[in-house]
């Protein structure tokens, strides 16, 4: 029983910390190693740790607050708060591959043939797949705020269909933009235009990844009725990020794939 | 009356518990969680969430999530200063903005005034939430 007279939740000790900085330095120095001694094992060491971590991290959180009753509103409160935080310094992650294409897009070099894109680039056509994955996403983005509400309201069965809908257009959109890296007749190597494409949608893919993962964590949990139509903060932070995936690849779409044809 | 409880239901959605006045909250989640699936926090909640927010339907906050409340100073209204043991330090901020604080141990018994600012200040004993 805690005795305490204030209402935040001072953690117990715990291990996950120190093994997440294990595995960032497993994988930082296991990169080095790939790179220059060909050998993937610190790096596997490291990933798989970095896996456990966050397994057993966030099922302590849940433990913490769902079944010990540990989120009271002022804990909440600074929940949303690191969440918010959180996506602000992914908008900044984001915003320098921007910079980047636009400052290498808005004037090309001689090098380039002096055109955008560059000359022997053949862009993919914007209103083909590129333009499904775009009704793909805002389609996801109307479910996942139907099964909000349908959380809010208290109907479960909604919720969990909204959700898993989201889910599915989220896979639905993994799949389409990997048949596209698969087809594309540029690659990475190919120049600014190859690095600036491939670096800037290959690093949202994998947010679309994780959001996905995020989303289906929350429909476990849904199911297993974790969530209360008044206290469901962890639905509301895979929702914000979500839409933050979403919006990212608005902008990547217009820049990229259509005004950068 | 169903309209209405769901557009609150969408402006509010977690923050409302942090903003509801410390009278009893005039809302009341009439939803059996077997007609529709979700349990509510009044079903569900549990440990110190719990605690929290059935205080705070009772228009009590033991754990002062919120603003305390404000008094004149005055000897006829003291500011109150809730405490769980004999003595608590107190720091009057004599006028708005004043940089320097005035810190002092408030004891239980006859009201003490600020030594620099002369307000009243009273404390009152409560338990320690448990």
């Amino acid at each position: 029983m805690a005795h305490q007279a204030h209402a935040y939740h001072m953690v117990d000790p715990s291990p996950w910390p120190l093994t997440g900085a294990t595995a960032a330095l497993l994988m930082t120095s296991g990169l080095a190693i790939w790179f220059h001694f060909h050998s993937l094992l610190l790096l596997y060491l490291g990933l798989t740790l970095l896996l456990l971590t966050m397994i057993q991290w966030w099922r302590d959180i849940i433990r913490e607050g769902t079944f010990q009753g540990h989120h009271t509103p002022p804990v909440q409160k600074g929940l949303r708060y690191g969440m918010i935080l959180f996506i602000t310094s992914e908008v900044f992650f984001f915003l320098g591959f921007f910079w980047a294409f636009y400052h290498s897009s808005l004037a090309p070099t001689p090098e380039l043939g002096g055109c955008w894109p560059p000359t022997g680039i053949n862009p993919l056509d914007p209103f083909k797949v590129p333009l499904l994955n775009t009704a793909v996403l805002l389609a996801s983005g109307v479910t996942v705020t139907w099964a909000h509400h349908s959380l809010m309201e208290g109907n479960r069965k909604e919720a969990i269909q909204a959700l898993t809908l989201t889910i599915i257009l989220g896979v639905y959109f993994t799949s389409l933009q990997a048949m596209e890296y698969y087809e594309a007749p540029f690659t990475i190597a190919d120049g600014v235009y190859g690095a600036t494409f491939y670096v800037a949608t290959g690093f949202h893919g994998l947010h679309v990844i994780i959001g996905s993962t995020f989303l289906a964590v929350c429909l476990m949990r849904q199911i297993q009725y974790h969530f209360t139509s008044e206290h469901h903060f962890g639905f509301e932070a895979a929702a914000w990020y979500w839409h933050f995936v979403d919006v990212v690849w608005l902008f990547l779409y217009v820049s990229i794939y259509w005004w950068g044809s | 009356m169903a309209m209405a409880a769901f557009r609150w239901k969408l402006w509010s959605c977690g923050l409302s518990r942090l903003t509801a006045s410390r009278t009893p909250a005039a809302r009341v989640i009439a939803r059996p969680m077997a007609s529709t699936g979700i349990p509510t926090d009044e079903e569900q909640s549990t440990g110190l969430e719990r605690k929290t927010l059935q205080a705070i339907k009772k228009g009590m906050d033991p754990y002062s999530i919120f603003k305390p409340k404000e008094y004149a100073g005055t000897k006829e209204d003291p500011h109150v200063v809730p405490a769980t043991t004999d003595k608590r330090l107190v720091g009057c901020i004599c006028e708005e903005d004043n940089t320097a604080i005035v810190w002092f141990w408030l004891h239980s018994g006859n009201p003490q005034r600020c030594p620099s600012c002369g307000s009243h200040y009273k404390l009152e004993h409560h338990e320690l939430p448990h």
